[in-house]
């Protein structure tokens, strides 16, 4: 499985140092690795590795199009070989480059005018400014450093308990796991539903802690706008996946509409 | 001719002298779209005779298409018929290292097929010109759209650069360039790279 990944993982990077860092798009075996993502698509299941498998066919599809690129180059005109370029560039004086650049400049002839618009807009400007005085007023204002909410802070606002936390998201995790049942997922909204807002936030919140600390993870259907939450039966941070936030809008309106759905 | 088709056509040139003369936004020139709107569905014959007009005075139309097809968004812009020479050049403004590192930076894009990294062009450069000096001035480069950057770090060759200079032409000279040849002119302005600033 590591090897699928690892293999999935050099095919996408090659491929970027190709579009990003100007390799030569021939050195890429385009039609090698086509044979090996072939060879591996039928044993990838998860969808992490899916999309790593689109991402590097996308990748190949993108060095086809280099060499194409490329090609187009080499048989223009302009196609000079580029070692013969960079011995030149290193060999000539600046006074020398600087005449090449002159024998084949033609520079642009480009004239500003100010429009009538532009002179009133200008004047308006001008007789609206305030004084200079005025403007360096700053605003009375007083400055606040920004912070983090410490747990003892959320404890004291009643949003958390002293207890542990790690014991709080561990009682969350055995509770998803209970709900989710043989099925082993949950729709997301059904698990964070509580009879108060308040309570549901709180849910949400730890949902959260949950996904992020691999205790659970987040599966997004778009098309039906469901949620779907799978408890892991062990915590996992995940090391190759690729990873991402998911914002989720949890206001009172929809909590409303939803309790009244039950 | 007729009187009135005469006035029409001065009315047209006059149009298009403004346009193309003039700096409109960030761009001077104008595009393929705003000389159709400007001078009518004849704008070809009317920019030919802009031309004829603007050649007396030793300019020529440059055209830059966007794309490998004739687009409206092509761009026509008035520049020099002929070369400037390099004391001409040095009274415009630019130093002689500055012409030197676009001549470097240009040839080293178009060597590599239309693109290269900036971080290889700045290890070019450094060969022969102080840090401090091709820093600032790839950015001026930049910002006069001589060459352009994408968020990866990957230099252009920019839309003044396709317009201004002949990239075939460049190609040719420099590789037909020997050291010395034809310059003749002052060494005064240099900042090439010393022992002190290897130092630094």
């Amino acid at each position: 499985m590591k090897e699928r990944e690892e293999l999935l993982f050099r095919i996408i990077d090659l491929c970027e140092s190709v579009s990003k860092r100007g390799v030569d798009p021939f050195d890429v075996q385009v039609r090698e690795f086509f044979d090996r993502l072939d060879d591996i698509l039928p044993k990838l299941k998860k969808y992490e590795d899916l999309y790593l498998d689109i991402q590097a066919v996308l990748g190949l599809a993108d060095v086809v199009f280099q060499q194409g690129e490329w090609i187009k180059h080499k048989s223009s005109v302009l196609y000079l070989d580029p070692l013969l370029i960079m011995l030149k560039l290193h060999a000539l004086q600046p006074q020398d480059l600087a005449d090449v650049l002159a024998q084949s400049w033609h520079p642009i002839v480009e004239m500003e005018a100010i429009s009538p618009h532009g002179i009133r807009e200008a004047m308006e400007y001008w007789t609206e400014l305030p004084p200079l005085g005025e403007r360096w007023r700053g605003l009375e204002t007083t400055e606040v450093l920004t912070g983090e909410v410490a747990r003892r802070e959320l404890a004291r606002m009643g949003i958390l308990s002293e207890e542990d936390f790690v014991a709080v998201l561990d009682k969350a995790w055995r509770e998803l796991k209970a709900a989710a049942g043989e099925k082993e997922e949950i729709q997301y909204w059904d698990f964070i539903m509580e009879k108060s807002f308040e309570k549901t936030v709180i849910r949400a919140w730890l949902v959260s802690f949950l996904v992020s600390y691999g205790y659970a993870t987040l599966e997004l259907k778009p098309l039906e706008e469901e949620i779907l939450l799978k408890p892991l039966p062990k915590p996992q941070r995940p090391e190759h996946a690729l990873t991402f936030s998911v914002p989720i809008s949890i206001s009172r309106e929809e909590w409303a509409r939803r309790r009244k759905g039950d | 001719m007729t009187e009135e088709k005469l006035a029409e056509l001065r009315q047209k040139l006059a149009r298009a002298t403004q346009l193309l003369f003039y700096r409109h936004h960030m761009e001077p020139g104008a595009k393929r779209w705003e000389l159709k709107r400007a001078l009518g569905r004849d704008y070809e014959q009317a920019l030919k005779l802009f031309e004829d007009e603007i050649s007396k005075l030793g300019l020529q139309l440059k055209l830059v298409r966007e794309g490998e097809a004739e687009s409206e968004s092509d761009r026509f812009y008035i520049t020099f018929k002929g070369r400037p020479s390099l004391t001409d050049a040095r009274t415009f403004g630019w130093r002689i290292d500055d012409m030197a590192m676009l001549t470097v930076a240009l040839a080293h894009i178009l060597a590599k097929g239309g693109k290269a990294p900036l971080k290889e062009i700045e290890r070019v450069l450094e060969e022969k010109f102080p840090r401090w000096r091709m820093e600032s001035t790839i950015d001026r480069f930049i910002r006069r759209g001589y060459l352009s950057e994408d968020e990866e770090g990957l230099v252009y060759i920019g839309w003044r650069a396709r317009a201004e200079v002949d990239q075939k032409t460049l190609l040719g000279l420099l590789l037909g360039k020997e050291e010395g040849e034809k310059s003749g002119e002052p060494k005064e302005e240099q900042t090439t790279k010393t022992q002190e600033d290897e130092k630094e």
